[in-house]
């Protein structure tokens, strides 16, 4: 019965599982609740890698994981899987967006303001560790302006596009079911513009850091400047079957929009994302502005970036590694000692010759 | 969240439309069963959203419109559900797919009378040696247009119903009139 | 209408987990996969409750393929008990009630990783095979673009080149686990991480293949009775690992694919890869009743 004593298995997992929830302990509504409260910024990339907005939802999916990122986004995508899709919205157009935060540094002042809303941009980064020793954090309440900034504004890009600076994309007529859905068709290429746009909104926020920093840094053909950095709230227009058409609430969104100076226009990268997360848009948006003309394999190239940014499947595809390949393994070894066997027949005959490493596919 | 181990009625009939469906294309020219009569149940197991669709029968095709599938003509659809084809010559508005995308060929359901007929040698993937069925209900030409028309790997799908009999022949499969 | 008619009585997890929605497109792609042997065909690939690259292309075809009645097997590098085998099989049954089995001879639905059983399939069942990678080309072309093209073209000459070259530098085809093979005359594709002990059993086998990959969003079948052919030379025979005289320290086995288990004084024994075959092979050595069904290969050959 030897081989039926290693059936400890399935006990082993059930522990290991037991032993990474016991360091979270109970999971209380409240806690979730907290978490949402505490962590907006956290929620949004979540939500955003997700492509599934709720922070409900993408609170438990935190505490769940004890923050585990990679983790929370599976467990949302994999919960969105179960969803039924009931609708599609109306469109968001960019002038009907409630604005928080829009700003440009292509241009000193644009049209509606600077509006620099809420942000760390000018802080100085100081841990404030008296709170470990019970002096609580206040944050100093905010002095609103004499005169509110205008809650909606058109994009930067239809400014310059109505001044012959740039050419603007042709408006996108589908709608509805016609739309393009990553989420239930295949990624193929050369991309649908939907899918692009869809893949860097849930694309994973370090992954597209790091392709779109790349390109920043010399490896792309163009420099963004940021012609547009918008934070916003959504408003969800849904149809009933019925004809009436209604509000199902605010999700909050970001936008950027980069340009090049290369040639005689200025060239456009645009990214959006569910909840707010300026690092993921600009990066994004510096991808999507590279990726015309890139060449084949280059960071840059579409096929290269979306793939690679797909945080689930990157992840995922890492830490499968963990899983025995020992039958893989054991198949290459196979090969390895026959072929050894036959350099040294060999080289009793012959002078020496290498064994070349070979490419190894994923396994 | 916890297990529900239980498949609705809908679920059911689904899956067991697509196993047959299944074995019918891995086994051509071998009869499976469906779960009903009929080819509504080939349109609630394989359609949805995406899917652009041709139905001969209307009633088909409100069945088939509220998947959310696209009605659409015969040239554009990839699904297509006739109850009997006019002529041989209609095969020639079946979309083949492209060297590139061949799944995107379509798959071409129609009403069939099995075991009688024309007798038909089927070889290829999925049969074991040559398969002789019989088929009656298809216009004159069917085969030899079908033939001519298939540039494997382009190519679409045939799924013969009788009642609640499906015979599958996938584009795969070479038939010979005999 | 009503929001009513638009979805669905709420269930607290759909039947095999995959909504409705899902299972039609995966029902839709893999009726294109048998119709086209070894063409890869895209599909949109959803989220499961498991990593990436952790079997969730053949998940979501078992999630597809299950019902009450359907009885699953799943193994990891040929092992019933292997952790991740065990966690698959533990989530199919808890998604769709299936009973479960680690016999071979019992199994309606067999889900894999690395490994085709040692014992012979039916025409009845189904192996599923978990796919990390997809495409035979990417190690001579990693753009997918580039590689759907040669595929469209069947211009296969890199392959044969690489293959080659190995050949040239080593003596011999260096290729290990997932050894490019031709299905039905015209499709190179990838049989999955099997060793290449297991490519020969696929060669016109009775039963159906469909290989899954999750994260790349591919899915291709083998239908039964179909050619696969591994890419060899005329003059350089394909070679299987040589187990063939092998025996498994624990059972007894002879003749089968085995797992090297490195031993303190420098030596290795062997232990029987197809766990359930060992199980099998214990119990009748120790006089108990175990049917163990009929072998592709006999003493180490496969039968011609």
């Amino acid at each position: 019965m030897a081989y039926v004593a290693t059936r400890g298995g399935e006990r082993a997992i059930e522990q290991s599982e037991r032993l990474f929830r016991a360091e979270m302990g109970e999971i209380t509504a409240d806690r979730v609740a907290e978490m949402r409260k505490a962590l907006p910024y956290l929620v949004d990339r979540v939500m955003g890698e997700a492509s599934l907005y709720d922070e409900d939802l993408a609170a438990l999916a935190l505490a769940q994981t004890g923050g585990e990122l990679y983790e929370a986004v599976l467990l949302l995508r994999a919960w969105r899987t179960t969803q039924p899709r009931l609708t599609v919205a109306e469109p968001v157009t960019q002038e009907n967006l409630f604005t928080h935060r829009r700003i440009s540094a292509a241009f000193k002042d644009i049209p509606g303001g600077q509006v620099l809303g809420p942000t760390l941009d000018y802080a100085h980064r100081i841990l404030a560790t008296e709170v470990l020793s019970g002096e609580n954090f206040l944050p100093t309440p905010v002095e609103p302006a004499s005169r509110p900034s205008p809650a909606q504004q058109p994009s930067v890009a239809a400014w310059q596009a109505e001044n012959d600076l740039l050419t603007a994309p042709e408006p996108d007529t589908a709608s509805g079911n016609t739309i393009p859905d990553i989420t239930r068709e295949p990624l193929l290429f050369p991309a649908k513009r939907a899918h692009t746009l869809q893949s860097l909104a849930r694309a994973e926020t370090g992954g597209v850091l790091a392709l779109g920093y790349a390109a920043q840094r010399g490896y792309g053909q163009n420099h963004p400047t940021v012609n547009e950095l918008r934070l916003a709230e959504a408003d969800i227009r849904v149809r009933h079957p019925r004809g009436t058409e209604f509000s199902a609430g605010r999700v909050k969104v970001s936008q950027a929009e980069v340009v090049s100076k290369s040639g005689s226009d200025l060239g456009l990268g645009y990214a959006a994302t569910l909840g707010w997360n300026e690092v993921k848009v600009i990066a994004a948006a510096t991808l999507d502005l590279n990726a015309k003309g890139a060449p084949k394999g280059s960071a840059t190239e579409e096929e290269f970036f979306l793939y690679h940014t797909e945080g689930v499947e990157s992840s995922g595809f890492c830490i499968h590694f963990k899983l025995p390949h020992y039958v893989t393994f054991q198949s290459s070894l196979d090969a390895m000692h026959d072929a050894r066997a036959k350099k040294a027949a060999q080289a009793k005959r012959a002078p020496k010759t290498d064994i070349s490493p070979q490419v190894e596919s994923a396994e | 969240m916890t297990a529900h181990p239980a498949p609705s009625e809908f679920e059911a009939r689904t899956n067991a439309t697509f196993e047959a469906l299944m074995w019918a294309l891995s086994r051509p020219g071998l009869t499976r069963d469906l779960p009903a009569p009929g080819q509504a149940g080939i349109v609630e197991a394989l359609l949805d959203r995406e899917c652009n669709v041709h139905c001969a029968d209307p009633d088909l095709a409100r069945i088939a419109a509220a998947t959310g599938a696209a009605l659409v003509t015969q040239e554009q659809a990839d699904h297509l559900f006739l109850d009997m084809l006019p002529g041989a010559d209609a095969l020639r508005q079946i979309a083949l797919g492209s060297d590139l995308y061949p799944e995107t060929g379509a798959t071409l359901v129609c009403n069939a009378r099995l075991g009688q007929g024309a007798a038909l040698r089927i070889s290829g993937p999925g049969c074991n040696g040559a398969v002789d069925v019989k088929v009656a209900g298809l216009p004159d030409g069917f085969w030899q247009m079908r033939a001519r028309l298939m540039r494997y790997p382009m190519g679409f799908e045939l799924f013969l119903v009788a009642g609640a009999q499906v015979l599958g022949v996938p584009r795969s499969s070479q038939v010979e009139v005999i | 209408m009503s929001l009513e008619t638009l979805t669905k009585s709420w269930e607290p997890m759909s039947y095999g987990f995959l909504d409705a929605s899902a299972k039609r497109e995966i029902r839709r792609k893999t009726l294109k996969a048998i119709a086209v042997p070894g063409c890869q065909i895209p599909y949109a690939s959803r989220e499961v409750p498991m990593a990436r690259g952790w079997g969730t292309g053949g998940l979501q075809v078992s999630c597809t393929l299950i019902n009450p009645d359907m009885r699953v097997k799943v193994i990891d590098q040929g092992a019933d008990d292997s952790v991740n085998a065990a966690s698959i099989r533990k989530f199919l049954a808890r998604v769709s009630g299936a009973p479960v089995t680690m016999d071979t001879l019992e199994a309606d639905l067999i889900q894999s990783r690395h490994r085709i059983p040692e014992e012979k399939l039916r025409e009845d069942q189904v192996l599923v095979l978990q796919v990390p990678n997809p495409e035979p080309l990417r190690p001579v072309q990693p753009n997918m673009s580039i590689a759907r093209q040669m595929h469209a073209d069947a211009d296969y000459g890199r392959m044969w080149l690489q293959l080659y070259e190995q050949i040239v530098r080593s003596g011999r085809v260096m290729q290990g686990a997932s050894y490019p093979s031709l299905v039905n005359g015209r499709f190179v594709m990838t049989p999955s991480p099997i060793p290449r002990w297991d490519v020969p059993k696929m060669d016109m086998a009775a039963h159906l293949t469909i290989l899954s990959a999750g994260r790349e969003k591919r899915l291709h079948a083998v239908p039964p009775y179909t050619r696969v052919e591994p890419l060899v030379f005329d003059d350089v025979p394909f070679r299987v690992e040589d187990h063939g005289r092998l025996v498994c320290t624990r059972s007894g086995a002879r003749g089968f694919f085995m797992n090297e288990i490195p031993q303190e004084d420098g030596t290795s024994s062997f232990e029987v890869s197809d766990s359930e075959l060992g199980v099998k092979t214990i119990h009748r050595r120790d006089g108990d009743a175990a049917r163990i069904g009929e072998t592709w290969y006999t003493d180490g050959e496969m039968a011609q």
